[in-house]
């Protein structure tokens, strides 16, 4: 290419950086960067406690002195706060610096319990390691230590002993400056100076478990790892969470062929090494006594009796077989499997079966052409310095913990400007640049006032100067990143849908995330888990080979495929590790549909409600047990790996798909991971040229284009009428503790999970007579009368009550009716 | 050639009579007795036999269940799994405790690594090597096989030889080295131990080692200890 003199970014000459002298040899630093990781950049390891790459250094601990001389003479400095400057001398190994280092580490022990064959740190400890390579080795203190009462739960999953602790203050710079709880902080002074909670304040942080793992000493434990193994005595391999959809990149440690540790891997692309504590805990469940070990097939009396794989497959493939028309047929779940595990059952079932009424979706997230169809963004764009981001869903604290992290660093630290449409104030708080929270039904309104640019005037009890602030946010050339999701399950998608419509109209530029909750749900669509689709996005009827069988028109939803059971018109229904009983935002439905539907077919890792009216039940292996691939809400793959060996018979879902193949005289095409992922490869173009064998490789994984060549056309839907005065509009979301499978069968999770509390505004309440903190009834028109405490809430809007899914109480789908546009409930104190 | 002579060997050391003819077995006569011709020979008092697992006087198990044992291990036949101690019922003093504890003597090469590693004088050797199993979970030696009853004694499974007097010279001074793993340690001490109290400390090295070269001096045979 021909330069031109106003190209100087083009330019071959790269700025080579700060030049400065590491123990004599010549360097470049960039810009502002600080010694410490300036030197670890080239291969100079500066010892510390206290300073981390993801946190502002504070200086806490001095181990990193070194020595530096800035041009006025030598002197000790902490190499954790100093960036370099041009032609600083530097020098790590001199005498001055190790007796430094000698110095700290001989003060940090006075206090130091000798702990550690008891302590869990003990093998993997950076004191010992820095004690062992730069200390004195010989501590003159002979005196009385310090005592404090040993650990102390400082909340259910972690315990503080602070005899260990060193005062690094990263927990509690973690706690306040990235997870935004600041709930454990430094107390008293002096050599009495101590971490600790606030009186009757547990640290009950969605995140608490990062601050085990960043803690440099064993003053912080996790209950559930407490003694569990030794740092020897555990194996490691990476791989990708499978909790929620941000994917997450972890490591799975084990030991005896037990999970017994899971810990955050710093990803640049996804979690930046922090984990939620489900992310984090979960790996509990694979423990659980709740495991299906062996095939159960019910008998005559109603008992599930244990059975062979192959008696057990010939009757779930036979009421497969028997029924009179692949209409008859419904399938739902399958966001818990692997990619590779839900192209076989795709395959299975479309491509040999002619079913199309596959829906790994449980009615509680978007249309599948939208979360295909609309333009990805990646976190990393989403959080790019200067962006403006538009939050149209659930609160991501509650169903996407990291992902929350990523964009509270990005609104805190990198001037990103938040909009919030979700239907109620998010974790966010006053950080939100536009708070636009829509009554229940009313987003698509309010988006379509701001693309038409009506904002002069209050809507739907939203100010005209907040609208103002957003319509000019959207309007400014800042790039706009649209986080969409079901932010209301008491509101239909289509909510949603018309919003995003109203919104691309007026940022056409806009790019998305559909921060769906479920693993891997974006998967699951992808491989054509979903109604009129074939894998890759394309619509039923496009050819493709070992498809031939594919029906021509579109099938069922899981609303859909539910109503027909209810109504008599499905013979077998298979659950693909989907629980519709407890997780289908409309109880009634799917307790009319499990009454009349046929046979049932579940799949699944353990015993739920819907496997206790299960016929054929086959046991499956789960998340630490299974080879695969993960697709996160980027579109973005990373590997899964085994850690342990899956229980008893349990098998991995695509070898249960291939078996279920082979009964019915079919033949998959595959009877290795291998052979599924080339078949992958062959079938969906987006996946040509992914490179299985390498793809974890990289922490980050890789983003494949996802959707094909969908082409969105997307309408604004009308305004949804009043309320009339009883009522109140009901907002039902999700809470990070829910009684989900996976939490439920995790020892220490299971009692984290909150009771049902509706929430309404203050003025609501008063208007109802009710005290905060009272015992009230809530109903639907027509409904049973559930009783459940109510409390005034100062962040709920006028006119909408606030009730949590799926946790303790009153089962907030027992007020749902599915396809509703919104749902109205009476509130009676 | 050569095969005759092999039992030319035989016949010849036939003739010589067999020096550990004195053991045999410890297998008892009708009356259940051990025949008064069945003697061990004397073992020097750092021979390094099955082990057992120390309390402290108090009765309190000394084991943390650390698991340093069964890291340091060169045949790896060391089994520990700690536990948090319930706060109603400790088993140690401290937090932890060692909640399984298995060695499998099938595979223990009675190095006394373990001894060495043991931050607690937890696990240490006596001096029995005379047992033999017919099945492998006999081998496998649980925790309450290894703890000492209450009196701090081994415990004396059916499938060991042990004699009056053998119970002794189980406990923490087998160990050689002091717990700042340096070799010019002073007068090192050990933790009360059930059934023995707290012992003497050890001299300092450098008298010891003076007194193993006088020792050496007066009797070659070192290997058949003091009392030979
Ligand atoms: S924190 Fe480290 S040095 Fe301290 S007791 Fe634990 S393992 Fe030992
Ligand atoms: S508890 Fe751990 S992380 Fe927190 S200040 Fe103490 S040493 Fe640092
Ligand atoms: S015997 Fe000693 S080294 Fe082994 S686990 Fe118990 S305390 Fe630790
Ligand atoms: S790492 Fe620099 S002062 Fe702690």
């Amino acid at each position: 290419m021909t330069a031109t003199e106003n190209t100087e970014p083009e330019s071959p000459e790269v700025d080579p950086g700060v030049p400065f002298t590491l123990n004599g040899v010549e360097l470049h630093a960039n810009e502002g960067e600080l010694l410490i990781s300036a030197a670890e950049r080239h291969g100079v390891h500066i010892p510390h406690f206290c300073y981390h790459p993801r946190m502002t250094p504070v200086g806490m601990c001095r181990m990193c002195l070194v020595e530096v001389d800035g041009g006025r003479g030598p002197s000790l400095q902490p190499s954790c706060m100093l960036p370099v400057t041009p032609n600083m001398i530097v020098n790590t190994e001199s005498e001055p610096t190790t007796k430094a280092q000698d110095g700290v580490l001989e003060l940090l022990l006075i206090n130091h319990p000798l702990d550690c064959p008891v302590c869990d740190k003990g093998g993997e400890c950076p004191l010992q390691d820095n004690a062992y390579a730069f200390g004195p080795g010989e501590s003159r203190f002979v005196e009385e230590k310090r005592h404090y009462e040993k650990p102390i739960p400082i909340s259910d999953l972690v315990y503080l002993d602070r005899e260990r602790c060193i005062l690094c203050d990263r927990c509690t710079r973690f706690a306040d400056e990235v997870a935004g709880d600041p709930l454990i902080h430094f107390i008293d002074r002096g050599s009495q100076t101590q971490v600790n909670t606030f009186p009757e304040h547990e640290f009950s942080s969605y995140f608490s478990g990062n601050t085990v793992q960043i803690c440099p000493v064993g003053a912080l434990t996790a209950q559930p790892y407490r003694f569990a193994a030794r740092p020897w005595d555990l194996s490691e391999t990476e791989s990708t969470s499978m909790v929620d959809s941000t994917g997450a990149r972890v490591a799975l440690h084990s030991s005896q062929n037990r999970l017994v540790r899971i810990q955050g891997v710093d990803s640049e692309a996804t979690n930046w090494g922090w984990l939620s504590d489900k992310e984090r805990f979960i790996y509990e469940a694979t423990d659980s006594p709740d495991r299906i070990t062996e095939p159960l097939v019910r008998d005559g009396s109603g008992e599930p009796v244990r059975t062979r794989w192959n008696s057990a497959i010939k009757k779930a493939v036979e009421a497969l077989t028997t029924a009179s028309d692949p209409r008859r047929i419904g399938v739902i779940g399958g966001a818990r499997l692997t990619l590779e595990s839900q192209y076989a059952w795709a395959k299975l079932l479309k491509g040999l079966g002619a079913i199309d009424n596959i829906d790994a979706q449980l009615g509680d997230g978007l249309p599948a052409d939208v979360v295909m169809g609309l333009p990805k963004a990646t976190i990393a764009s989403a959080c790019a310095p200067g962006g403006v981001v538009v939050l149209l869903g659930a609160d991501p604290k509650e169903e996407l913990p990291t992902l929350y992290l990523r964009l509270r660093h990005a609104v805190q630290s990198d001037g990103v400007s938040l909009i919030e449409m979700s239907p109620r104030q998010t974790s966010f708080g006053a950080s939100v640049a536009a708070r636009l929270n829509p009554l229940p039904g009313s987003a698509g309104q309010i988006a379509s006032a701001l693309a038409d640019g009506m904002v002069g005037t209050s809507i739907g009890g939203i100010s005209s100067g907040e609208l103002t602030t957003a319509h000019e946010l959207l309007t400014s050339d800042r790039p706009v990143t649209i986080i969409v999701g079901r932010g209301n399950l008491a509101e239909s998608a289509d909510v949603v849908v018309s919003a995003i419509a109203a919104l691309r109209r007026l940022v056409p530029n806009a790019t998305f995330l559909t921060a769906l909750r479920r693993g891997n749900i974006h998967g699951a669509l992808e491989m054509g888990l979903t109604p009129g689709y074939l894998p890759g996005g394309r619509p039923l009827g496009t050819a493709l080979a070992g498809w031939e069988m594919a029906p021509p028109s579109a099938g069922l939803d899981a609303e859909g495929i539910l109503r027909a059971a209810a109504q008599g018109s499905l013979d077998t229904l298979v659950l693909l590790g989907a629980d519709p009983l407890r997780d289908f935002p409309d109880h009634t439905l799917a307790a009319a549909a499990f009454e009349r539907v046929g046979t049932v077919i579940s799949i699944d890792s353990f015993l739920t409600a819907s496997t206790d009216r299960a016929d054929v039940i086959l046991p499956a292996a789960m998340f630490g047990e299974v080879d695969g691939t993960f697709m996160n809400l980027e579109g973005r793959i990373s590997p899964v790996q085994a850690k342990v060996t899956s229980p008893g018979q349990a098998w991995p879902d695509w070898m249960i798909a291939a078996e279920f193949a082979q009964a019915a005289g079919g033949d998959l095409g595959f009877g290795t991971l291998a052979e599924v992922r080339a078949d992958i490869s062959a079938s969906v173009p987006a996946f040509a040229d992914v490179d299985w064998e390498t793809e974890g490789a990289s922490s980050d994984g890789s983003v494949v284009e996802t959707g094909g060549s969908i082409e969105l056309s997307l309408t604004e839907t009308a305004p949804i009428p009043p309320a009339d005065d009883y009522g109140l509009r009901l907002v039902v979301d999700r809470k990070l503790w829910d009684n989900g499978t996976m939490i439920s069968s995790s020892a220490s999770l299971g009692d984290l999970v909150d009771d049902a509390v509706l929430t309404l505004a203050p003025a609501d309440l008063e208007r109802l007579g009710g005290q905060s903190g009272q015992e009230a009834q809530v109903s639907i028109a027509g409904g049973d009368s559930h009783p459940i405490v109510v409390k005034a809430d100062g962040r709920i809007r006028p006119g909408v009550a606030h009730i949590p899914f799926g946790v303790n109480g009153v089962q907030a789908q027992e007020l749902l009716t599915a396809g509703e546009p919104v749902v109205d409930v009476r509130v009676q104190v | 050639m050569g095969y005759f002579e092999g039992f030319g060997v035989t016949l010849k050391k036939w003739g010589e009579g067999v020096t550990t003819k004195e053991y045999r077995g410890g297998r008892t006569n009708r009356k259940g007795e051990i025949s008064s011709k069945d003697q061990k020979a004397p073992k020097p008092e750092r021979v390094h036999g099955r082990h057992v697992l120390n309390k402290y006087e108090d009765g309190m198990e000394k084991c943390i269940g650390c698991e340093l044992c069964a890291g340091v291990c060169p045949a790896n036949c060391i089994y520990v799994r700690g536990k948090d101690n319930p706060v109603d019922d400790p088993k140690s003093p401290g937090e932890r405790f060692g909640y399984v504890y298995e060695i499998n003597y099938l595979r223990c090469i009675h190095c006394d690594m373990c001894v060495e590693a043991c931050p607690t004088e937890a696990i240490t050797e006596s001096k029995l090597f005379e047992f033999s199993f017919t099945n492998r979970s006999d081998a496998i030696y649980t925790k309450d096989e290894l703890l000492v009853d209450d009196k701090g004694m081994p415990q004396h499974l059916p499938w060991e030889d042990w004699r009056p007097g053998e119970d002794q010279h189980t406990s923490g001074w087998m160990r050689a080295t002091a717990p700042s793993g340096k070799a010019s340690y002073l007068g090192t001490g050990w933790s009360g131990e059930l059934g023995y109290g707290v012992r003497e400390g050890d001299l300092p090295q450098d008298e010891k080692d003076a007194s193993v070269r006088d020792h050496v001096t007066v009797d070659e045979h070192d290997d058949h200890g003091d009392h030979h």
